[in-house]
């Protein structure tokens, strides 16, 4: 228990301890991220009710996108989420540098990530793979199957798209301040949120690929 | 409740894990790489869903359990997390079985079991279908 | 509680107040007055309190909707508008009434303000959320008052597809307005979790948690878990609405069934978000006014976490006649029936808790009373509604309708007028005038039932619902709905009338008026800043009136309460 005579600067003034507003910092950010599992859950359960009604036209859809792209693009994020790992083990040993370096790498990573993903929309406006009434690629035949599939597509990876540039900001302030020396062996929770939410982003991709790329 | 478990959790993380950390990004490379192969198989319906997920579950549990040290803290946070994965399959499994136990003229016209495609016309690009 | 050696409760006493028992070093004038100490405060009581001000002029908006559907169903044809703006207006009245009252009205308006008193706590865990919350509540209440003055939307509250993905009219404000408030409930419910785990005060163990706190906890984890699938939902449908591409056009192969699987997924947990804290504070209010403990603490604790999990299981019953497969109907149907369960230990609990206790019939406790009766013919009508063969003749008219007024009316709004009456000695230190309060009540009770009773009989006769006109068989009855109506409203208005006359002139209420052993009456009234001067150290539950407690010395004669 902390007994400090002098409060730790970070202590809140309505927490007891500071181990106690840690504790309070990390439940709350498991609750955080359950509301982004929901969030994403309507976007799959869709995808699944549309793979079931148009398997057919859905796999040859799938195979009409750089399947490479998708498996790089995996590639990196768990390489990502590595070093973000590899980062808060650094935070925990108070070494902001190292954890600024590695968190800079991590949201390099990210940038990597969205030049792919800007590459491959261009690709698809030029083909035609636009989501609903836009839709005029040709080679999946004139059923619905493939309109909806690209708009499931862009809704997916778009809202996926839109927390990765979230998460690289998180890193990005949250490395800053890592560098600065605000974190200490004692107090590095934010390290460890910041952490936690790029994690989610790698694990919601981790779906996203098999289920998009690989039908 | 929450004090011994949460001075137990800060514990934890003082100490490195970063062997720990190599090993799971080496599984994780090694079970992508297996799900590309395992499309590249083509099974039938429904396992190759199936199979995708379950990969995909394993690396998500990788992912959850060491990266996200949900293997070192206490209940609560796991039970979040549980939870939340609880009710998406909630919401996946019963609309999908909606879909999937209906009169099947009851399904979008194009879908598995309602009108043939063939007969299913799309509207004229652009969507004049309707008032705007 | 632990007695100090003077015999006083730790942390409540200290404070000191007037001879009249007046708290004066409140969180009302603490640690500033004025705009900005309010606009910036991080105060979970200031917050509950801008809450309490904010879902009461939502309700009084919601209301004057209501008023004007029923006078527009004065008459079987055109009354006083025409049918679009009659449909604009029910639409209006339903966004508003569940998304700017219903859903953060008991939550975010006392449960900001009690729950962390009641835990013993300072603040809840993120204060600067908590005021983020309430930000984000005027910002979604703006966005969807723009989009009303302009003419709001006809869709219907439950925006179905595909009407609402391809109207002009301004239904995507609208969404955005109850997209912005989804978030407003879900930081809140993060809030509540994370402070009722962490912030307990020595001693208070979960099974010595107030019952309030208990429903605020479930309340929570169904704005946690239900809330951001909506909150998608209502986007995806704004974004086909305004660009034109989606997932629920059946012309392009959509389904537009599937809306309505994603949002009532939502929003049938959320109708438990709106009556599990009227229950909640029903629990407080049953055990203060009987002096005695809850019958069966922990089964109603529990069925409180019971019904928040099984309402996840129920959302098809709303999809019963919408095209919905009958394997899913029949799994929906059965699973509808066991959420009734959990509130009939709860009704049984509240009423054993009665039998040999001292009962006082005060206003609160006439507002119990209501909701006892309202609840039960209105959770009965409930599960008469699961029954899918009678869902076909019922769904979407009156019947429907009369049903979830008697729950989110007859239920909620009583248990929120109790939670005003019981708690408005605390939240102010003033008291109301109790002669106007059981006026007040018996006009809204007898009001109400004429209001909805009269519907039950509408819908089974066959009216629909939402609809502008009907044939003259109808007609009685619906004058006799605009009647009670009328009624209720004017009781409303009564409340409302000598509520602002007791926070301004009423006679000071004291630390405790009722004589409560719930712990929010160990503070001073109204409370102070940091709630305690140290954190109490709490020895058993709440509502123990088996022996004298030190914490709850036996209030003094005070002199005649001045009008100050």
């Amino acid at each position: 228990m902390s007994d400090a005579t002098v409060a730790p600067p970070q202590l809140a003034h309505h927490f007891e301890s500071l181990e106690k507003q840690q504790h309070a910092a990390r439940l709350g950010m498991w609750l955080f991220l359950a509301t982004e599992v929901l969030l994403f859950t309507a976007l799959f359960a869709g995808y699944g009710v549309y793979r079931y009604l148009y398997s057919d036209t859905f796999q040859q859809a799938s195979r009409h996108l750089h399947t490479w792209i998708g498996l790089t693009n995996t590639l990196i994020l768990i390489v990502s989420s590595f070093t973000v790992a590899a980062g808060l083990d650094q935070a925990a040993k108070g070494k902001g540098r190292s954890t600024f370096l590695l968190f800079m790498f991590s949201v390099l990573c990210g940038v990597v990530f969205m030049c792919f993903k800007a590459y491959e929309y261009t690709h698809h406006f030029h083909e035609g793979m636009l989501p609903g009434r836009y839709y005029t690629f040709e080679a999946l035949g004139s059923g619905p199957g493939g309109a909806i599939f690209f708009s499931l597509y862009y809704l997916i990876t778009g809202l996926h798209a839109f927390h990765v540039m979230l998460g690289m900001t998180v890193l990005t302030v949250i490395g800053l301040r890592a560098r600065a020396g605000r974190y200490t062996t004692e107090y590095f929770v934010p390290v460890e949120l910041a952490g936690l939410y790029w994690h989610l982003v790698d694990l919601i991709w981790i779906f996203v690929f098999p289920l998009i790329y690989l039908a | 409740m929450a004090v011994s478990e949460s001075h137990a959790e800060s514990e934890k993380l003082h100490h490195s894990h970063l062997g720990r950390y190599v090993a799971v990004l080496a599984a994780l490379v090694v079970l992508t790489v297996t799900t590309y192969l395992a499309a590249k198989v083509h099974l039938p319906a429904p396992w190759n869903v199936l199979v995708a997920l379950a990969i995909a579950t394993a690396k998500g549990s990788l992912v959850a359990l060491f990266f996200m040290h949900l293997w070192d803290q206490e209940g609560a946070n796991r039970l979040v997390f549980l939870t939340s994965l609880v009710f998406v399959a909630l919401l996946v499994g019963l609309t999908l079985a909606d879909n999937a136990t209906r009169f099947p003229l009851a399904n979008p016209p194009g879908s598995t079991g309602a009108l043939p495609a063939p007969e299913y016309v799309p509207p004229p690009q652009g969507g004049a279908t309707y008032q705007r | 509680m632990n007695p100090s050696p003077a015999g006083e409760a730790s942390g409540s006493m200290h404070f000191v107040t007037d001879q009249n028992g007046y708290f004066a070093d409140n969180y009302l004038v603490k640690p500033a007055t004025g705009l900005r100490s309010w606009l910036y405060t991080l105060d979970h009581k200031r917050i509950g309190v801008m809450y309490l001000v904010g879902v009461s002029i939502a309700f009084a908006l919601g209301g004057f909707f209501a008023m004007l559907i029923r006078l527009e169903l004065l008459t079987p044809g055109p009354t006083v508008m025409d049918a679009m703006t009659y449909n604009r207006v029910f639409t209006l009245h339903g966004v508003v009434m569940i998304f700017l009252f219903m859903i953060p009205a008991i939550p975010s308006g006392f449960g900001n303000f009690f729950l962390p008193i009641m835990l013993g706590a300072k603040d809840v865990a993120f204060p600067r959320l908590n005021l983020l919350s309430w930000y984000l509540y005027l910002l979604g209440a703006a966005i969807a008052i723009y989009g009303m003055v302009y003419g709001g939307t006809d869709t219907g509250w439950t925006f179905y597809t595909p009407y609402s993905t391809t109207t002009a009219t301004k239904v995507v404000p609208v969404l955005l307005g109850a997209f912005v408030i989804g978030f407003s409930s879900i930081l809140t419910g993060l809030n509540f979790i994370v402070t009722t785990h962490t912030m307990r005060a020595p001693g208070l163990t979960w099974g010595r948690l107030p019952l309030f706190i208990w429903g605020i906890y479930a309340t929570s984890v169904i704005q946690i878990l239900a809330t951001p699938v909506v909150g998608m939902t209502l986007l995806l449908v704004a974004v086909e609405n305004a660009f034109g591409w989606g997932i629920f056009d059946p012309a392009r192969g959509g389904d537009p069934v599937l809306f309505q699987h994603f949002f009532w997924f939502y929003s049938h947990p959320a109708v438990y978000i709106m009556i599990l804290p009227a229950m909640a504070v029903i629990s407080e209010v049953v055990c203060a006014f009987s002096r005695k403990n809850i019958f069966g603490y922990k089964a109603v604790a529990y069925s409180s976490l019971g019904i928040a999990f099984v309402g996840f299981f129920t959302w098809g019953h709303h999809l019963f006649v919408s095209g919905q497969s009958v394997v899913d109907g029949g799994i929906f149907g059965v699973l509808t029936m066991f959420v009734g369960i959990f509130t009939a230990i709860k009704v049984f609990n509240w009423t054993a808790t009665l039998y040999k206790g001292s009962v006082a019939f005060t206003t609160p406790f006439a507002y119990f009373v209501g909701f006892l009766f309202f609840l039960v013919f209105g959770g009965m009508t409930g599960v008469a509604l699961a029954t899918l063969s009678l869902d076909v003749h019922w769904h979407d008219t009156y019947f429907v309708v009369a049903h979830f007024h008697f729950i989110m009316v007859g239920a909620t709004v009583m248990g929120f007028l109790a939670a005003l009456h019981y708690w408005l000695p605390k939240i102010t230190g003033r008291m109301y005038s109790e002669g106007w309060g059981l006026v007040a009540a018996v006009m809204i009770v007898l009001g109400f039932n004429f209001t909805f009773i009269p519907q039950f009989l509408l819908g089974n006769m066959g009216m629909p619902r939402r609809y502008y006109s009907y044939p003259e068989k109808f007609w009685a009855l619906n004058v006799a709905s605009t009647a009670g109506a009328s009624v209720l409203a004017l009781g409303l208005v009564i409340v409302l009338v000598y509520t602002l006359v007791a926070i301004r002139w009423g006679p000071i209420a004291g630390r405790n008026p009722w004589n409560s052993r719930g712990f929010e009456w160990m503070t001073p009234s109204p409370p102070p800043v940091e709630n305690f001067e140290k954190p109490p150290v709490f020895t058993h539950g709440p509502h123990e009136y088996t022996d004298e407690d030190p914490a709850f010395p036996a209030p003094h004669l005070a002199p005649e309460p001045k009008h100050v």
